[in-house]
């Protein structure tokens, strides 16, 4: 569990490697969700027809890890509420994907706390190829636990997606 | 604005607002599709596995991933084949004309061929319990015609609120979507 006096602006607050990403890999993912867009593929359909590197890692897939990354960042007692990113580079098979999340702010409102993150995926060139901010939330130190399902009062306005980099 | 193809920024005016039909996925989440679905995503969380370790946690049973509930829409027995495509097309691209991303919206019409994920921004509220189905309700809350250094391009957001049937809100998803 992330622990509130320990974050700090500026701070590396998760990282979590997910290595080589391979062409067995996209398959498995593209059919666990039954997305059978060829691009992911189909290396002849990807480079031929579409003129692309390879086959691309999904930015569905891209999109999880996201929110793994703030999830984990914040441990079981917290609560991912919200996350925006913006596909910015394309990833093909054989990256390595790595997901990072740095502590921008943090604010203590009605008793539960507030933190931002800037959260990144980059490869193996350490090429940023996603980027966004989120907001997690966590209980206080003596504070009460973070509500379940979370629904925002109108107090916790005053915690805002950054604008993008 | 005219665009290079000719096409009018006007005419997809009538999508900005529109919403679409509800849609209920047709079966409730499983705990075979959940560990298949969070071994391709990579992630090893017992809360979405271990019944006996979620039952501690303020969730009570094993849940999906937040923001499982966009893929919980699959395609529907009897329903057209995605595949079917490449029968008579050899260059289709499988996608099913990419009918996943509309969640009940009527598809736009437009003669861009290649679609971009552009972002997302989301709100999360709770995750989806194993036995619980996911609704979701979409609108086009923009369309735009854009040129870039490219061309034109058409940049389209689309806010779907999922739910579960008794109305619990799971999340709320506003996707941007570029067709060039």
């Amino acid at each position: 569990m992330a622990r509130w006096n320990e974050l700090a602006p500026g701070t590396r607050a998760h990282t979590i490697d997910k290595g080589r990403i391979t062409t067995a890999h996209i398959m498995r993912w593209s059919a666990a969700v039954e997305n059978w867009h060829r691009i992911h593929y189909d290396y002849r359909f990807a480079t031929e027809h579409d003129k692309l590197p390879d086959v691309l890692i999904n930015g569905s897939w891209k999109q999880h890890v996201l929110v793994q990354l703030v999830k984990d960042a914040l441990g079981p007692e917290g609560w991912v509420w919200k996350i925006r990113f913006r596909y910015k580079k394309m990833d093909v098979a054989g990256d390595s994907i790595r997901a990072s999340a740095e502590v921008v702010d943090k604010q203590e409102i009605d008793g539960l706390g507030f933190v931002t993150l800037r959260v990144v995926l980059t490869n193996q060139n350490g090429e940023v190829s996603t980027a966004g901010f989120a907001i997690g939330v966590l209980p206080l130190p003596g504070g009460p636990k973070v509500p379940y399902p979370f629904e925002a009062r109108p107090a916790h306005a005053a915690v805002q997606l950054p604008a993008d980099d | 604005m005219d665009a290079p193809s000719g096409i009018k920024a006007e005419s997809f005016d009538h999508y900005r607002g529109a919403t679409g039909r509800t849609l209920v996925a047709d079966l409730p989440l499983e705990r075979d599709t959940l560990r298949r679905f969070v071994q391709a995503i990579m992630d090893t969380d017992p809360l979405y596995v271990d019944a006996v370790y979620a039952k501690g946690t303020r969730y009570g049973d094993v849940v999906a991933p937040p923001l499982y509930p966009v893929h919980a829409f699959r395609p529907r027995i009897g329903g057209a084949d995605p595949l079917d495509a490449l029968h008579a097309d050899p260059d289709a691209d499988g996608s099913g004309g990419n009918e996943g991303v509309f969640f009940g919206l009527a598809p736009i019409e437009s003669p861009f061929k290649r679609l971009l994920n552009g972002g997302n921004e989301i709100e999360f509220f709770r995750c989806l319990a194993v036995g619980e189905k996911a609704v979701a309700n979409a609108r086009y809350a923009d369309v735009q015609l854009k040129q870039g250094k490219s061309g034109a391009m058409l940049l389209v957001t689309i806010e779907t609120t999922f739910t579960t049937e008794a109305g619990e809100r799971l999340l709320v998803n506003r996707q941007t979507l570029i067709w060039r």
